[in-house]
């Protein structure tokens, strides 16, 4: 359902987020913008925040009062996003007892869509997921790489502009993670979302991002938004350019800067 | 939507190949059962074992065969009792379950009570039975049902709550109405634990429909066995308490049958 929305307001804005557990403050003065159509990645030290964030997004956490949180142009409480964005969780999560076609249109089913148009739906993607011929096979059947996929096929089926992906190739080999990076932006580009996605890998951030938020150490902020002007579709040599290397250093000094702060109040605190 | 828990059930091949195993194990419990037949009848035979200690399996089959209706009514009836007990006690064990996840206000006003009533000998709660319902197959099916709704009401509550909470978050996300949470993972999700509690309650149930038939009925296993007892037919007290542990061991075996069937993923990590 395509909301009227004027072209100049982003899809995603946040001004001044905070939001305290108990005595732990997550996250301190976040803001943020993401146009319609970016794919916007996100690195940090581990515990800034990164989750906390996406959780918010995706209206399972309250921010606390004070900021600002705009979706298509419009104020609105976190609580209002549930089953308008597209959320994939660091885990795949997917259900044992659903096989692979029903963990994918497990959203669908939710949104109260035809449970058999939804899998002829899910049939058609199988190809493209590289889930061919495991319609049919349950969770426990599958090696990790594929179990990802299968979350990732649910993620996108469940179609919303917003899509938010907590560190999806976190758990997969180098190799599968790089097969992955190149297939996922294969299918971005046919199916054109709106991306925002967490990795603590800074070349997959570089090599996915059209543009990376650097966040502080807790209490989570964006510390640096570096835009990355590498032509589309990127080659796979792309991370060895000077080009890439350049921003790379660039990101490494920002999160070195924030993880020697981490560490050091870490270790003052013990 | 529909009403039911959405559980498919792995079907065609899948269910083809898993009969394979079940028929080699069923021919291994028949074997097994032949030798225990064996065993018996030979060493009621070879030690000279005095009937009124333990008769062949012979004799009580044969006495079974001499009025074979008398015992398969008795066997119906009491299977009856048996299982309308046990549905009753499932059905409110696991709404229960349910309403003390939801309300833990309620659980915490109710749990106790129900403890309480637990520790209650199920004899003189089988006489209070009695005296409310009367001897009615109903008092009898009252008694299956206290001892079943109390472990399954435990066992759905800890299978309730044992649901992975960022599972719970991934389908609010979703945008998940309460119930859709409630049928799609929480029920799911507590199946594995639900069962266990069901296995007790197939056992439990029969005992619960036994002790009510002694307090007065003219038919069921338990009034064949009392009756048996009163007038020192020891033959027919051991025919009774063979079609007794057919009809627990049946039960239980459909139980574990379903089980198997519902729960086919395992636990998993
Ligand atoms: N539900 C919660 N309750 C208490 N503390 C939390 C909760 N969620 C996150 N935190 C804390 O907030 C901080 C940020 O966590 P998170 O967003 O998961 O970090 P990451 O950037 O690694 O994803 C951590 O210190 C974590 O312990
Ligand atoms: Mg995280």
């Amino acid at each position: 359902m395509p909301e009227p929305m004027d072209a100049t307001s982003p899809l995603l804005e946040l001004r001044g987020i905070d939001k305290t557990f108990g005595a732990v403050q997550a996250v301190r003065g976040l803001s943020l913008s993401v146009p319609a159509g970016e794919f916007v990645t996100v690195v940090g030290p581990s515990g800034c925040g990164k989750s906390t964030l996406f959780n918010m997004v995706a209206g399972l956490d309250e921010p606390d009062t004070g900021g600002a949180m705009r979706f298509k142009g419009r104020g609105c409480h976190a609580r209002e996003l549930l089953g308008r964005v597209s959320f994939m969780p660091q885990r795949d999560l997917l259900l044992p007892w659903r096989n692979v076609i029903d963990n994918a249109i497990l959203a669908n089913e939710i949104e109260g869509a035809d449970r058999k148009t939804a899998r002829a739906k899910a049939l058609r993607m199988l190809p493209e997921f590289g889930l061919t011929g495991f319609e049919a096979q349950y969770p426990h059947q599958l090696s990790g790489g594929m179990r990802q996929r299968v979350a990732l096929m649910r993620t996108f089926l469940f179609e919303r502009e917003l899509m938010l992906l907590d560190e999806p190739f976190g758990a997969l080999d180098a190799l599968t993670r790089s097969i992955m990076q190149r297939w996922l932006l294969d299918v971005w580009e046919r199916h054109r979302r709106t991306v925002l996605f967490i990795t603590h890998d800074v070349d997959e951030a570089i090599f996915l991002g059209d543009r990376v938020l650097v966040m502080t150490a807790r209490p989570g902020a964006v510390k640096l938004a570096l835009p990355v002007n590498l032509p589309r579709p990127r080659p796979a040599e792309l991370v060895t350019s000077p080009e890439f290397i350049a921003i790379k250093r660039e990101i490494l000094a920002a999160i070195e800067e924030e993880s020697m702060k981490s560490f050091q109040s870490s270790g003052m605190a013990a | 939507m529909s009403g039911a828990v959405a559980l498919p059930a792995p079907r065609g091949a899948a269910g083809l190949r898993r009969a394979a195993p079940v028929l080699m194990g069923l021919g291994r419990l028949v074997l097994g059962l032949g030798i225990a037949a064996a065993v018996w009848e030979g060493a009621v035979l070879g030690f000279g074992i005095r009937p009124e200690y333990l008769p062949r399996l012979s004799a009580i089959l044969s006495t079974i065969a001499a009025t074979p209706e008398a015992y398969a009514a008795g066997f119906l009836r009491t299977a009856l009792e048996t299982l309308i007990g046990f549905a009753a006690g499932v059905a409110v064990g696991v709404l229960n379950g349910v309403l003390f996840l939801r309300a833990p206000v309620l659980r915490d006003m109710l749990f106790p009570v129900f403890v309480v009533s637990q520790t209650i000998p199920v004899i003189a709660f089988g006489a209070l039975v009695v005296l409310w319902f009367g001897n009615t197959l109903l008092a009898k099916a009252v008694i299956a049902f206290y001892l079943t709704f109390f472990p399954v009401t435990v066992n759905t509550l800890v299978g309730l709550q044992s649901v992975d909470p960022r599972q719970m978050a991934l389908l609010r996300s979703f945008g998940a109405t309460g119930r859709q949470v409630l049928l799609r993972l929480l029920l799911p999700s507590a199946l594995p634990q639900i069962f266990v509690a069901l296995r007790l309650g197939a056992s439990l149930s029969l005992v619960g429909a036994i002790v009510g038939e002694w307090f007065g009925d003219t038919t069921g296993l338990g009034v064949i066995l009392l009756q048996a007892m009163y007038t020192e037919q020891v033959t027919v007290m051991w025919a009774a308490i063979l079609c007794a542990a057919v009809l627990g061991t049946g039960f239980y075996a459909l139980v574990a049958l379903a089980e198997r069937y519902l729960v086919f993923w395992g636990a998993e990590a």
